[in-house]
């Protein structure tokens, strides 16, 4: 039964869930509109399950003596933005969204921006014709980063044109067939739930 | 020279780069790709009025490439009169999309609950997309100012997706992509992108199909833009920055390349 119970309710929310999709009567509408809100109050208490984790795990860190200071920063930042939020809100000219957008925003912008230097540090020592195939992913590469920028017009008028070409042909085919293939895993990996024959979320830990 | 030398020398070659670049002031003309004449096409023969749901679903991070497609695509609405519903799935971009909703509504005179609204951020994207299809009102009972939503003249009329032309989702992820699979596929929701250039590719095959109407992308995407409506922005000001950081990439596999052959003799040779 413990393993049963749970497998029936999996089968009969993903039936309903199924079914609704293509009933416009107004009892599904309702059903579906009352799970919509469920889901929103599911979210939040999901929300409260990473927090503890995310503590648990600094303090777990610190207590081994593990980059402390980075960890005490860590749990700082997480104790502190819901104080804040909690004392003067989260509107416009509220000490969280100072922090916000005087700490959080520009912290992420530098870390962002790093990614600049990683690239032009790795095209350098990365990027080798080493053979066919890198051959012709190099030079597709080098096509691409003129042909995005507005000297690839004064250049020649066909280089915008092969830098469509490039992304609506060779990379749209592969993006699609990615696609497709995560489509039809989602698909079977929800039939195998709905149905009870995957049950590796009964297990835990 | 050690490896870590070398990397000092690119790392400074671009920090001088993107500096001068900026000080640099260079027109190249007002050149505008299909998809971004597609957006704006589109937004210009809205009739006055009409609503657009612009939702902000982006990190702080990605301001610097984000905010000028924003702006270049806010100033457009509101010089066409239409009438756009600000909404954030991402919590970074909530306030973020209501100051800029603010500073662009003040510079044509618009009044905040008539002309524009800002509803704020709602979690569980999915969630929040599907809900809205249902009940915009019910998905955000109040705006971001906390007033309610009987109290806002623009939204009375307004219930669900059915009321909204364009859904113009402002991203630096995939979270587009629910919009396209959710609001597009489920309701019928037209929807139109903002995005990094990064992200660009991620979304042919939906642009490609028609699932997404179109995209203004990337820096590059906001010049553009910015060139239709006449009113250069970042996306102008950055493109110069763009080009010279792209060429001087090209120059760095150019250089790799020549030392990765150069090595390659010298080892053959002492063989």
């Amino acid at each position: 039964m413990k393993q049963r119970l749970p497998v029936i309710i999996c089968f009969l929310a993903g039936a309903i869930m199924f079914l609704q999709y293509f009933s416009p009567h107004p009892v599904a509408r309702s059903v579906y509109s009352a799970i919509l809100d469920y889901w929103q109050i599911i979210f939040a208490f999901t929300l409260l399950v990473g927090v503890a984790a995310y503590v648990k795990s600094n303090l777990k860190q610190i207590s081994r003596g593990q980059d402390i200071p980075y960890r005490l920063v860590a749990i700082a930042g997480i104790i502190l933005m819901p104080i804040l939020a909690i004392i003067g809100g989260i509107k416009i000219d509220s000490p969280f969204l100072w922090v916000f957008e005087n700490v959080i925003a520009p912290m992420q912008a530098t870390v962002f921006s790093l990614l600049a230097f990683f690239v032009a540090s790795a095209s350098f020592r990365g990027f080798r014709a080493r053979n066919l195939q890198a051959s012709i992913l190099l030079g597709t590469a080098l096509i691409v980063l003129v042909g995005r920028v507005p000297i690839a017009d004064m250049i020649s008028e066909y280089f915008p044109k092969l830098t469509f070409w490039i992304q609506n042909y060779p990379s749209m085919s592969a993006r699609r067939a990615i696609l497709i293939g995560i489509g039809l895993g989602s698909m079977t990996t929800a039939f195998r739930v709905i149905l009870g024959i995957e049950r590796t979320y009964l297990k835990g830990e | 020279m050690t490896p870590a030398g070398i990397r000092w020398i690119i790392f400074a070659g671009l920090f001088a780069v993107v500096t001068l670049s900026y000080l640099v002031v260079v027109d190249f003309g007002s050149l505008s790709s299909p998809e971004v004449q597609k957006s704006y096409d589109y937004l210009e023969n809205l009739p006055e009025g009409a609503v657009v749901m612009v939702s902000f679903d982006h990190e702080a991070s990605s301001l610097p490439e984000i905010q000028p497609i924003a702006l270049a695509i806010l100033r457009h609405i509101f010089r066409s009169n239409l009438k756009p519903v600000g909404v954030s799935l991402f919590a970074e971009g909530t306030a973020i999309g209501y100051r800029l909703m603010n500073k662009t509504a003040g510079e044509f005179g618009k009044k905040y609950g008539t002309d524009y609204v800002f509803m704020g951020f709602k979690p569980q994207q999915i969630a929040a997309i599907l809900g809205m299809g249902e009940s915009i009102k019910n998905i955000f009972p109040e705006d971001y100012l906390g007033t309610p939503v009987e109290k806002l003249p623009l939204m009375a009329d307004i219930e669900n997706y059915d009321d909204i032309e364009m859904v113009i989702s402002i991203a630096d992820g995939s979270l587009t992509v629910h919009w396209i699979e959710y609001a597009g596929a489920k309701y019928g929701q037209p929807v139109m992108a903002g995005l990094t250039a990064a992200m660009i590719t991620s979304y042919d095959p939906y642009l490609s199909s028609g699932q997404l109407f179109s995209v203004v992308g990337g820096l590059k995407g906001a010049a553009e833009y910015e060139s239709l409506i006449g009113r250069k922005g970042g996306g102008t000001r950055g493109m110069m920055a763009q080009t010279t950081t792209h060429l001087y990439v090209i120059v760095l596999i150019i250089i790799g390349n020549i030392f990765y052959f150069r090595s390659k003799t010298k080892s053959g040779a002492k063989q």
